[in-house]
């Protein structure tokens, strides 16, 4: 009888999880883990905020959830990521697939030297073989849909490169949402954005996890504050508290939350 | 539990809450006395003493407004979160509060100032002086819970708040008694219900702050309803 219940609990907790990670460790090569015994769930359709002073493990954490930290060697991850409860730590993944599934935006604007309409195309071609008329459809959805349509429907042919960095941002939160990923990991988006970019790429966020599992690093309190539904604090590696961001925000439960959100040290 | 005692990395920010701390305790010193002298000035009939109590009342005001300034400030400059955010949302409610306090201190004070001219005074006086103590100990002790963050303090005198209720009503029947007596007695027993009303409001702005202090180091609000009955002193 309890055992029924507790298997129900189980099953209630695990809906709408996108990805579960468990026991997760990290090595940037021989030495202590960069990350220790990381234990936490991003759900669907939500924003989860990571914060934390540099050097704490948030980007380190972004990169494992599409084994971006692959690109390199001596660096590993032990434990399990779950996503949508397929481990994809595991070996023999296609790793292609992975990065189509769960999307990374970075710091930088990192528009490729060609058009703006190759700069979405190119990804969409790597998955897809679509006729010209519909990979114009593909294009535009995309810009509209990262809010960058209207700026750029008159110059296409334009180089990617001539935009400005927050028009460059866009295009590339255009150039991932193009692939239909079902996760888009942004690794601080806004960090090199004036305010008013900025301001429209919160925006967008806020829009794209409607249809999107949202993760986001960020040095930007105020900025997870408002674009995140639960935010994760992590310190040295380790996650330190995670909850509501509103509450979060207003009375964490945990001392160094608190003296880090309100500025005490970081 | 979560009480911001390190010190801020900028810590211009520190000093401004401490600004925002010593306003307050200012303008608490000020609410306590103004209570204080406007029951004196009522029981004595101290016209003098009445008209000094009003006065106080416009440096309270400012108060007031320069600790809603000094809050807004630092909402727009410093975009405070976690107890930093309490601490001053706790400000601008705890100065409203004690503004009020002021503002009932001082009515009482120009009821004195009118009653002072009477001869006859009712057994009522009695009960009203001890309200009136009752509300000034409520106002020093949630000050007290407030400037040294004790939330075991603030949230009895929350839960104290029915001694004085229960007093007014020992008050209102004597008042109303009076009144049947002798028609002649209606006037300045009115007065004295009004009075009587303002002290058990300094005395739900005292439970008022209570809450609020208790939501400072908490981070939790006490529940809308206190729970009714136990021994509540008096009778």
């Amino acid at each position: 009888m309890n055992e029924m219940s507790s298997a129900q609990t189980m099953a209630k907790d695990s809906e709408g999880v996108k990805i579960a990670i468990r026991n997760l460790n990290f090595y940037y090569g021989a030495g202590k883990p960069s990350l220790k015994n990381i234990n936490l769930s991003l759900r669907t359709n939500e924003v989860t905020a990571f914060i934390g002073p540099s050097g704490c493990g948030k980007s380190t954490l972004l990169r494992v959830l599409n084994r971006m930290y692959e690109l390199y060697p001596n660096q590993r991850a032990e434990g399990e990521v779950l996503l949508d409860g397929q481990n994809i730590l595991a070996p023999g993944l296609d790793l292609n697939l992975l990065r189509a599934r769960v999307g990374m935006v970075f710091q930088k604007p990192t528009p490729f030297p060609m058009t703006i309409y190759e700069n979405i195309a190119f990804g969409i071609r790597l998955y897809e073989k679509l006729p010209k008329s519909e990979m114009d459809g593909r294009v535009e959805e995309a810009l509209r849909g990262a809010a960058l349509w209207g700026e750029v429907m008159d110059k296409l042919d334009a180089s990617g490169l001539s935009l400005s960095g927050g028009q460059q941002q866009r295009l590339c939160i255009a150039r991932t949402v193009a692939i239909k990923p079902e996760v888009i990991l942004f690794d601080e988006p806004c960090s090199a954005l004036d305010p008013i970019s900025t301001a429209k790429v919160e925006e967008l966020i806020g829009e794209l996890s409607e249809k999107y599992t949202i993760a986001i690093v960020t040095h930007n309190m105020q900025q997870a504050a408002r674009v995140s539904k639960k935010t994760v604090f992590m310190y040295l590696g380790e996650m330190v508290e995670m909850d509501d961001t509103d509450k979060m925000f207003t009375s964490p439960s945990q001392q160094r939350t608190q003296d880090y959100i309100t500025g005490r040290f970081g | 539990m979560t009480d911001g005692t390190s010190e801020h990395t900028v810590r211009a920010f520190d000093r401004e809450l401490e600004l925002l701390g010593r306003k307050i305790a200012e303008m608490g010193g000020i609410g306590e006395k103004m209570l204080a002298d406007g029951i004196d000035a009522l029981i004595r009939l101290d016209a003098n003493l009445a008209q000094a109590t009003i006065v106080m009342d416009k440096r309270l005001d400012m108060l007031q407004r320069e600790v809603e300034e000094t809050a807004v400030s630092i909402i727009a400059r410093r975009q405070p979160v976690g107890v930093d955010l309490r601490e001053i949302v706790a400000a601008i409610r705890i100065s409203g509060d004690l503004e009020r306090v002021g503002d009932l201190a001082k009515n009482i004070a120009k009821r004195a100032v009118t009653l002072s001219q009477e001869q006859r005074l009712p057994r009522a006086m009695i009960g009203l002086r001890h309200m009136g103590e009752l509300a000034a100990l409520q106002l020093k002790d949630v000050l007290d819970a407030y400037s040294q963050r004790d939330v075991e303090r603030a949230d009895s005198v929350w839960m104290r708040d029915q001694e004085i209720d229960a007093l007014e009503d020992s008050v209102f029947r004597d008042l109303l008694t009076f009144m049947m007596e002798d028609p002649r007695n209606i006037t300045i027993c009115a007065q004295l219900l009004f009075c009587s009303k303002n002290v058990e409001r300094v005395g739900d702005h005292a439970t008022n702050i209570a809450e609020t202090v208790h939501y400072i180091l908490t981070g939790e609000m006490l529940p809308m309803e206190r729970p009714k009955g136990e021994s509540m002193g008096g009778k």
